[in-house]
């Protein structure tokens, strides 16, 4: 079969399966009379055709089955608990990454104990990738950082590499989120201590390129420790020129995306990676986790430290991890004294050590008092009605209590939320702002008119309502968007 | 392309070292979280996509033919000896477990690289609808073609290829 055989071919096929299956082999016949071979080629198509099924319609699966070229390094270099290693003990598997198997060793000679990374052979073989890696091992040693796993050697032993690296007791990140997204305040809280210490690296010109929540630790006292500083992604790389040896590189006819293909690897990745660490850690999901990102209303605050160091182009993140510090550090205050639903007890004693009189205060001082004046001027209310009289004062009464029901009681629910599962505030205020706005409108329209309607048979009365009223329309259409502002960032508009 | 094919290969190993073994990963799901991984939310524009796609398939088809390659070589016996579920059923079952009608990768990538020879864009559209799990619309729209002539493809593609596998 030649190119120009196949454009005969095709016509053949596609016309005969055009035809009712029974016929099919007639037709050919007829349509190609004088070239057997083409005439048989095309007929054994037709057959095929005819027993496809369902024969690649499903797309290609990839299954977790070993072995495979992802685990089956690793396992040539199997250390049993109780064995030495050079200088080294093996006490422990610690666990498996992306990087080989870690150990928990002890050091002989120091009598210290440390995370020993037993390193893929392919490592070891290639002398232009182990220079490489003795070179970013050598960097990462250097980083001196309460908030960054020491590396201390990186071993050769009978051709295999090991890194020995400083063993730090805790959980991972991922460990943590498994069990729930961490409420907003920790977030910020932790994010601050994994850029302080990237902040610390980047200064020292070391990136670490595979921030994730498996190489972060959270150790006893809160803190957070960021392991496998600059090696990570050299020994993944590792395993990457692995498999990829071998594998036929071509590039498509056509063009892709220059963002995809040419994007040099800076700290600026770092950068990304605490992007995708923030949101994860708010929502307690990847945000890619599905196509869709959760639109999850997160604080605006955090949402646009996020949505910067997420940007596409790696020019518009944070031009410095000091920028993002201070972005982080900004952000955080405004969570100053709001407990977090995971760790607060229902009566804290947070707010007491913050600054009593932050926005944030201010915005449930707000709830609270137009909360209580809603339900006292329903009061007033009731005389308007009984001077009014008839229907109209009946439904204005029974308009002021729907209102004064609908605004009030979700104003008191905002407060609550506020004080005791801040994690959630942003979800209720989404949902509850649009019917406290309309129940304010008609609370405030329902004063007035009764003001007006009361008019000189009581006229203290509709002052008070008339001027209640005002000052409602006032203050939700005007004073509160300004707390709300100062509050969360954003504002009703 | 190297960068998509590494991202790729780095969302698959997660997945593998996530999931217990013996699980299915769509390929289009992890071509998807590549994407979104690499480009970001908000550029995704479907002819953005399309191009991806289309790289990202065909790094998805040297995945699987490395996996593929890798489990022969292990099979032969390269590899340390390892007691597996498999080796305590009987043969059928064993046979059975390991390809239920499952499409040989490795003969595939082979017809599909003499297909390509013959015609180009019959073992494109194959690479993008099996590798990159895309439709025939989406498949179209990256190769710049129209639905109905890349289902007239993907027919004739799909008889040749059962029958070069038959």
């Amino acid at each position: 079969m030649n190119p120009e055989r196949w454009e005969r071919l095709k016509p053949l096929f596609h016309g005969a399966i055009e035809q009712p299956p029974g016929t099919r082999a007639a037709w050919l016949r007829g349509a190609c009379p004088d070239d057997e071979p083409l005439r048989q080629e095309a007929q054994a198509l037709i057959d095929a055709h005819e027993t496809v099924g369902d024969f690649l319609e499903e797309p290609a699966t990839l299954d977790t089955q070993p072995p495979d070229l992802d685990t089956a390094p690793f396992e040539a270099v199997p250390l049993e608990v109780g064995q030495h290693v050079g200088p080294y003990l093996i006490r422990g598997e610690l666990g498996r990454g992306g990087m080989g198997i870690v150990y928990l060793a002890e050091d002989v000679r120091l009598g210290r104990t440390v995370a020993l990374k037993a390193l893929a052979p392919g490592v070891a073989n290639d002398p232009q990738r182990r220079e490489r890696l003795r070179r970013e091992a050598r960097a990462a040693a250097a980083l001196s950082h309460p908030g960054i796993a020491v590396v201390y050697a990186l071993e050769e032993i009978d051709g295999n590499l090991f890194i020995a690296a400083e063993h730090v007791k805790g959980r991972t990140l991922r460990a943590e989120l498994d069990q729930g997204p961490l409420g907003v305040r920790r977030t910020l809280d932790t994010a601050l201590d994994i850029v302080r210490a990237l902040s610390a690296a980047h200064d020292a010109r070391v990136v670490h390129r595979d921030l994730k929540p498996e190489n972060i630790l959270l150790t006893g006292d809160g803190h957070v420790k960021i392991l496998d500083f600059g090696i990570a992604h050299v020994a993944d790389e590792a395993l990457t020129q692995l498999t990829r040896a071998g594998a036929v590189l071509g590039t498509p006819a056509y063009m892709a995306p220059e963002q995809i293909v040419g994007i040099d690897v800076d700290f600026r990745v770092d950068i990304y990676a605490v992007g995708v660490l923030l949101l994860e850690m708010a929502t307690g999901a990847h945000p890619f986790a599905s196509t869709e990102r959760a639109s999850a209303a997160l604080p605006p605050a955090l949402q646009a430290v996020a949505d910067r160091c997420l940007a596409k182009n790696p020019r518009d993140r944070y031009a410095s991890t000091r920028d993002l510090l201070a972005a982080l550090e900004d952000a955080r205050r405004t969570f100053e004294g709001v407990p977090d639903r995971r760790t607060a007890p229902v009566f804290h004693a947070a707010s007491r050590s913050a600054p009593l009189l932050t926005p944030r205060w201010w915005w449930e001082f707000h709830q609270g008092m137009a909360a209580l004046v809603y339900w006292i001027m329903l009061v007033p209310m009731w005389n308007a009605r009984g001077l009014i009289g008839g229907l109209p004062g009946r439904t204005l009464f029974i308009m002021a209590l729907a209102s004064v029901i609908v605004s009030a009681n979700l104003r008191l629910h905002l407060w609550f939320t506020s004080r005791f599962y801040a994690g959630e505030l942003p979800w209720v205020r989404a949902r509850a702002t649009r019917w406290v706005t309309a129940a304010d409108w008609v609370f405030a329209l329902t004063l007035v008119l009764g003001g007006l309607l009361v008019g000189d048979a009581r006229s203290a009365l509709a002052v008070l309502l008339i001027a209640i009223g005002i000052g409602a329309a006032l203050a939700f259409l005007v004073i509160e968007p300004v707390t709300e502002r100062a509050a969360f960032g954003d504002g009703r508009s | 392309m190297p960068l998509v094919y590494e991202e790729l290969r780095r969302v698959a190993a997660r997945y593998i070292n996530r999931e217990r073994p013996g699980q299915t990963l769509q390929a289009t799901a992890l071509v998807n979280e590549a994407f979104v991984r690499l480009v970001g939310e908000r550029a995704r524009g479907f002819e953005n996509r399309a191009h991806f796609v289309a790289i990202a398939a065909l790094s998805m088809r040297q995945i699987l033919v490395q996996r593929a390659r890798a489990r022969r070589a292990a099979k032969r016996g390269g590899a340390a000896p390892r007691v597996s579920l498999d080796e305590t059923m009987p043969p059928a079952e064993a046979q059975r477990r390991e390809a239920p009608d499952a499409v040989d990768v490795l003969a595939l990538d082979e017809a599909l690289t003499r297909l390509a020879s013959l015609d180009a864009d019959l073992a494109k559209v194959v690479e993008l609808r099996y590798f990159g799990g895309l439709t025939i619309e989406e498949t179209a729209e990256a190769m710049r073609s129209s639905p109905a002539t890349v289902k007239r493809h993907w027919t004739m593609a799909r008889a040749w290829l059962k029958r070069e596998l038959a």
